[in-house]
């Protein structure tokens, strides 16, 4: 045994603990519990609940078991006269201030201190003076207050300062007088921020769309995906009479922790949005008429056959990269039945030059946990904390931990973690990355690879370009990230190439943060014009999305996507789906575009509505079952595309169920073995092109249908910014300060 | 750290005024590098020595001068009874009740100062004269119980007769 | 013996008498309905929402009679009220499925939902089983007077 293991006893039993441990730690592990308010596994310690005071032999007074590191020897008794008492009279004086209200309080039956109150506390109050009372406080759109409630746990101030790493809740005043409070009255805004929900251990701080309209004991929770980013993470769908009525995250240690992003929390609020799509809907003479599935998916069928006439090529089929896999595999063998190739996910990328180059899925190049392992993180154009909240929180841990991150971004995105900034303007992000070659070259004294050779000669490394390489080199497990703003530029060829010559030259690795919460079953299953399932290349590529939309197609299916809004130049898509003789659209919701453009509405249930399975950043399956009730006659998007591909005659779709889908998918997939080494021949070129910020950046809860139409988001400092409302870009100001 | 903490820093030097800015970097230059949120209480008191209270701008200033999160210099300047985030009046009486005092009698002196001055403790006189500070907690003087401190001045033994003639003798 | 009894009608004169008997005693029965039996301030009949006498809902939709109801006859849907206070948007009771045994009346934290002391109701057509908050809120308007009289004659004995 090794030294720094040591022996207690916690009521008679033995157990064994690593030095330095607290003894809550080691507790939990052993399931035995122990009262608590203000410790979280994933926070710091603070010991100021006193509830779980425990009884230690030979101390003189009853300890805090999360603030008692262990000791060889040690005695613990958790259930003793003494602990309990301590525990008790803990409760009493929790209780003084603590209003009794919880009939009314959201947190009642899911409530730390109910619970605990029913194990500790006194049935009759001794207590007869005033209670106290708080005034609340407007925190956002997102987060209810009632700060009455409130037992200073600090839980959601060690938050900011831990997490989120920039403090807006603090404690003001002292004694009795004690609030939680920003102090001047100002919106929490951060994209984590919704977490302090699930923090509280009262009803201090609440859901503010869920405010009210259900109780905890009536919701199933049903186990979900998220649906929102790559990160995939592991969430619970509360649903009442088949509706969502909140999410909370389910813990995950290798994905999400036990946090989960404000998008992907809010964003069940756009489910229920008044422009859902309910009925089946066709265009028949101009006019939009409801009409059965029957009808709509025979008419859909025919008139898809018709008007391509044998020409397979006359088909585009666009994906959005949140319909599941399933959803996805099916699109891929209707558009092989009908005998096209032109089918594609990569909906705001502008550059397919050399997609052949593209790794078999995006992949992270590492799992999500292993980035707080990573020694050295270059970040190359990525709005990392709008993109994938829960990665910028990896890649913060890995900072904290000492890893060098570096940015090379079209603009100084707020991080509040010790990194490094490369200026790489948008129009000019070839030259910064080859800028970084360069320098990369010199500093491990090789020549300058062929991809940059042309650059060389115009550009100049600067000393931000030379420290930025020299946080590369020398690293056992660095990391080069790119993100959403170099996957859509039109240069991501130039860029990616470049990016590989920089990893080759100082040894560092390539992820990829693949864009929706499917990117990468996309590749996966074949919804690329290049590629078939399991990244099989074959036969003359189709065209991608940007080719589909300018050399406009005689029919579209297109699948969960709002064209202006999800795909790059969208005007453009637009018009060329509004010239189009057959439109097959397959939404969740009804708008004005979508009218104009399509020929067949058919109405697919959103997310958490589908079973379905999404494949994350770091390449992992994650099957889920539908949580709720499709709203009106909406189907999963599985068994409407079954029936249509049984409708057209694609052989032995038969399925049953969307396990019977994913099995499909695996045969069809067989092993994927994820691979970001770079094999393209690209050669960089120094012309700077024409692209604004604003194209390439969507804003965090502008990024699918559903984020668009979840009010609460909308509502956010971070929405308002983003729609150009100056007095929240300035508090977005102040609030990132510090 | 980037651009966006510097211009925090130009901000806050824009309302301090130098003698302050003085004041605060003598604190900060005491604790290591990268500690100067030690120096919260010494800058909070160099500025209400110049203004009289704390405003929120004030507050706002010295966080960006510090390059604090804003909250954090609230939260000291709440906590401690020393701080005043209101306006108050010129004298600050700040009359002890914890154990000693109130054992011999500080309860009758603050009810004099109270009835003598017309206000309640919390409050100051219309005339902005005096400040009679909400409950003060042990000023370490038992010895010379009960006590009081005017203006960082303490006054110990005391009557309701030697309290009117401490505070007649204020302008 | 029997012949004699039979003979004698015996058997049968003592069952007249006890007839006759019966002739001049008080009644046990009663004319229903122009009389009734008094019933305990405690009788599950009718069910009511209450006011608060300046008109505000009692109700504050914590949704305990829900919880407790063991027919599940009960179902309420709740959010914020126009004051900002939470309030039910719905709050339907189906008097099918209810068992009139009071949980409901004894969950209630602001004795919100009550059985009142009726017990003479019926349903003509479909639906009207169920008790809509309009309704619920209405019978309490009506009745209640003799709600809080019985509530006050009930409380010496909770």
């Amino acid at each position: 045994m090794s030294d720094d293991i040591v022996k207690i006893e916690v009521n008679g039993v033995p157990l064994e603990a690593r030095k330095g441990e607290m003894l809550i730690e080691v507790t939990d592990r052993a399931g035995i519990y122990i009262p608590r308010f203000c410790y979280h596994h994933k926070l710091s310690v603070a010991a100021n609940c006193r509830m779980c005071l425990v009884d230690i032999e030979k101390a003189p007074k009853p300890m805090p078991a999360c603030a008692t590191p262990v000791a060889d020897g040690m005695k613990v008794y958790t259930r003793s006269r003494r602990a309990i008492d301590a525990q008790k009279a803990t409760m009493e004086f929790l209780l003084i201030n603590h209003p009794l209200d919880c009939p009314i309080c959201d947190q009642g039956g899911e409530c730390e201190l109910q619970d605990l109150a029913v194990g500790y506390g006194r049935d009759v109050s001794r207590y007869t003076e005033r209670k106290r009372v708080v005034k609340d406080l407007n925190i956002g759109p997102l987060i209810s207050t009632d700060m009455t409630r409130c037992i200073h746990c600090t839980r959601c101030v060690r938050f900011g300062i831990e997490i989120q790493g920039i403090q807006q809740l603090g404690t003001i005043g002292r004694g009795e007088r004690t609030v939680i409070s920003t102090y001047v009255e100002r919106a929490v805004e951060h994209e984590l921020s919704g977490n302090i929900i699930d923090l509280c251990p009262v009803g201090a701080l609440n859901n503010k769309p869920y405010r009210y309209s259900a109780r905890p004991w009536e919701m199933s929770s049903k186990p979900l995906v998220a649906a929102h980013d790559a990160v995939g993470s592991n969430i619970y769908a509360h649903v009442l009479r088949g509706r969502v009525k909140r999410v909370v995250p389910k813990r995950n240690d290798s994905i999400n922790e036990t946090w989960i992003s404000d998008r992907d929390r809010f964003s069940c609020y756009g489910l229920y949005a008044d422009d859902r799509l309910e009925k089946p809907m066709v265009k028949i003479d101009q006019q939009w008429t409801e009409a059965t599935w029957q009808e709509a998916l025979e008419l859909a069928a025919r008139e898809l056959v018709k008007t391509l006439d044998g020409e397979g090529e006359a088909l585009g089929v666009l994906v959005s990269p949140n319909a599941t896999l399933e959803e996805m595999f099916l699109l891929r063998r209707i558009a092989d039945r009908l005998g096209s190739r032109n089918i594609d996910h990569r909906l705001r990328r502008r550059d397919f030059r050399d997609q052949n180059a593209d790794p078999v899925f995006p992949w992270l190049g590492c799992s999500i946990e292993g980035l707080e392992r990573r020694d050295a993180i270059l970040v190359v154009g990525s709005n990392l904390r709008m993109e994938a909240p829960l990665i910028a929180h990896r890649v913060r841990n890995a900072a904290l931990d000492g890893a060098a991150v570096t940015f090379v971004n079209p603009a100084a995105y707020t991080y509040h973690f010790e990194h490094e900034y490369v200026d790489a303007p948008v129009e000019r992000m070839v030259h910064a990355l080859g800028a970084l070659v360069v320098a990369a070259a010199r500093e491990t004294q090789k020549q300058v690879p062929a991809v940059a050779a042309k650059l060389a000669s115009e550009i100049a490394a600067s000393d931000a370009h030379t420290s930025a390489v020299r946080r590369l080199i020398g690293k056992e497990r660095a990391l080069i990230l790119l993100g959403h703003l170099a996957q859509r530029h039109p240069q991501f060829a130039e860029i990616r190439a470049l990016a590989a010559a920089l990893a080759a030259l100082t040894g560092a690795e390539i992820g990829y943060i693949a864009e929706g919460a499917n990117g990468a079953g996309a590749a996966i299953s074949g919804v690329l014009p290049h590629r078939g399932p399991g990244g099989a290349a074959g036969g003359e590529p189709g065209l991608d999305v940007q080719g589909m939309i300018n050399s406009p197609r005689r029919a579209y299916i297109v699948f969960g996507i709002e064209p202006r809004e999800d795909i790059a130049n969208g005007e453009r898509a637009e018009q060329a789906l509004k010239s189009a003789d057959t439109v097959i659209t397959f939404s969740s919701y009804v708008t004005d575009e979508l009218l104009g453009c399509s020929t067949v509405l058919l109405p697919i249930a959103a997310f958490a509505e589908t079973p379905g399975t999404f494949v994350n950043g770091e390449g992992r399956w994650q099957s889920f079952d539908a949580a709720a009730n499709p709203v009106g006659d909406a189907r999963p998007g599985w068994r409407v595309l079954r029936v249509l591909a049984n409708l057209l005659g694609v052989e032995d779709a038969e399925y049953r169920s969307a396990e019977e889908v994913l099995d499909g998918v695996r045969r069809a997939v067989g092993e994927t073995r994820p691979d970001n080494s770079y094999s393209g021949q690209i050669e960089a070129e120094g012309d700077a092109v024409q692209v604004s910020l604003d194209e390439l950046d969507v804003p965090i809860y502008s990024v699918d249908a559903v984020v668009r139409r979840s009010e609460p988001l909308q509502r956010t400092v971070f929405a308002r910014g983003a729609k150009g409302d100056d007095d929240a870009r300035a508090e977005i100001r102040v609030q990132s300060a510090g | 750290m980037s651009d966006g903490n510097s211009a925090r820093m130009e901000a806050g030097k824009a309302v301090l005024s130098e003698h302050v800015r003085e004041e605060i970097d003598r604190w900060v230059a005491k604790f290591p590098e990268g500690r100067q949120r030690s120096a919260v209480i010494a800058a909070l008191h160099a500025v209400q020595h110049e203004h009289g209270y704390l405003t929120q701008p004030l507050m706002d200033a010295v966080a960006e001068y510090l390059n604090l999160p804003p909250v954090q210099v609230y939260e000291v300047a709440s906590f401690y009874s020393m701080f005043e985030t209101k306006p108050v009046g010129r004298h600050k009486i700040s009359v002890c009740t914890n154990i000693s005092c109130m054992l011999r009698g500080a309860d009758e002196i603050v009810e004099h100062v109270e009835r003598k001055l017309g206000i309640k403790t919390g409050e100051s006189t219309p005339d902005g004269r005096f400040y009679l500070k909400c409950e003060e907690e042990c000023l370490a003087a038992c010895v010379g119980a009960p006590m009081m401190m005017v203006d960082h001045v303490y006054y110990e033994n005391l009557t309701p007769e030697k309290v009117d003639e401490i505070l007649d003798s204020l302008d | 013996m029997y012949p004699v009894k039979t003979f004698l009608m015996t058997e049968l004169l003592a069952g007249l008498r006890l007839t006759l008997k019966h002739f001049f005693t008080r009644k046990a029965t009663v004319l229903y309905p122009e009389e009734k039996t008094p019933k305990s301030p405690r009788f599950r009949g009718l069910h009511a929402l209450r006011r608060y006498p300046n008109g505000q809902e009692r109700c504050i939709a914590c949704k305990l009679c829900e919880a407790v109801c063991p027919a599940q006859a009960i179902t309420i849907e709740s959010g914020v009220g126009p004051d900002g206070t939470r309030r039910t948007t719905r709050y339907d009771i189906d008097l099918f499925k209810c068992i009139y045994c009071g949980f409901c009346e004894e969950a209630c934290p602001v004795d919100a939902i009550v059985e009142t002391r009726i017990h003479e109701f019926h349903m003509e057509r479909r639906g009207e089983n169920i008790m809509t908050k309009d309704k619920l809120l209405a019978v309490g308007d009506k009745y209640e007077a003799m709600i809080a009289a019985d509530k006050a004659a009930d409380a010496p004995y909770r």
